[in-house]
């Protein structure tokens, strides 16, 4: 299924668009979309740390805005946002 | 009583005035309007302005849960809360969030400021991009989100 995955802070960096579109599977968990994240680092910025690094310090939330754990299921979910490390006010 | 809100500064800017309408009963005898500006700079680096961004829905969640949170914590249930943050690019010497807070009393008033800042700081989903005079610019490190 495709998913939609929301870009906020630092992780705007990734694209120049306010998303990303991944196509995942069926029930996969935000631990399986943070390493398709870190896969995507890979093929487009060469293994960017900095970028790495974000993305594994990052929470998720889902489309009812959430935060959301490592093993959250996305089953009906197709938008989903990334959150890096805040820091606001 | 709370009031909550983003200001996406390209259509419109927070207003002191506003507030102070808010939180105005003569129910309350203390109020302290706390505003953040943006700072010339930060880390030994000429900061020009700062680019804030925000996952709205959630940072008003935050905003709700953080008034409410002060009922038991606290234990400050009479009260008047008026808070903005922007998104969007802000200049030096400009606001970029503002909390009012009216209690019967200057000690609750105090600490009710205090705690929804600091709360804010460290939950609410908002980003800081500072830009510098060499026109260079940085999204600034901030601090994990705790997840269950």
């Amino acid at each position: 299924m495709k998913i939609k995955l929301e870009l906020f802070g630092a992780s705007r960096e990734l694209s120049n668009k306010d998303y990303l579109e991944f196509n995942i599977d069926e029930k996969s968990s935000i631990k399986e979309l943070r390493k398709k994240l870190i896969s995507f680092v890979d093929d487009k910025f060469k293994g960017n740390d900095n970028f790495k690094k974000i993305i594994e310090t990052s929470a998720f939330c889902s489309e009812d805005n959430n935060i959301v754990s490592d093993n959250y299921k996305i089953i009906k979910d197709k938008k989903i946002g990334i959150i890096p490390p805040i820091g606001g006010g | 009583m709370l009031h909550a809100k983003i200001i996406d500064i390209k259509k419109e800017k927070i207003e002191i005035s506003k507030s102070e309408q808010f939180i105005s009963s003569s129910k309350f005898g203390a109020s302290i309007i706390f505003t953040g500006t943006v700072r010339d700079v930060n880390e030994n680096k000429k900061v020009t302005g700062i680019t804030y961004d925000s996952h709205d829905d959630l940072v008003i969640k935050s905003f709700e849960e953080i008034y409410k949170e002060s009922d038991d914590k606290l234990l400050i249930k009479d009260k008047a809360v008026f808070i903005e943050h922007v998104k969007g690019y802000v200049g030096l010497g400009e606001i970029s969030i503002l909390i009012a807070v009216a209690c019967p009393h200057r000690a609750e008033a105090y600490d009710l400021s205090r705690y929804i800042i600091e709360e804010i700081k460290k939950r609410s989903p908002i980003w800081k991009k500072e830009h510098y005079e060499n026109a260079e610019s940085e999204w600034l490190k901030g601090n994990p989100v705790q997840t269950t």
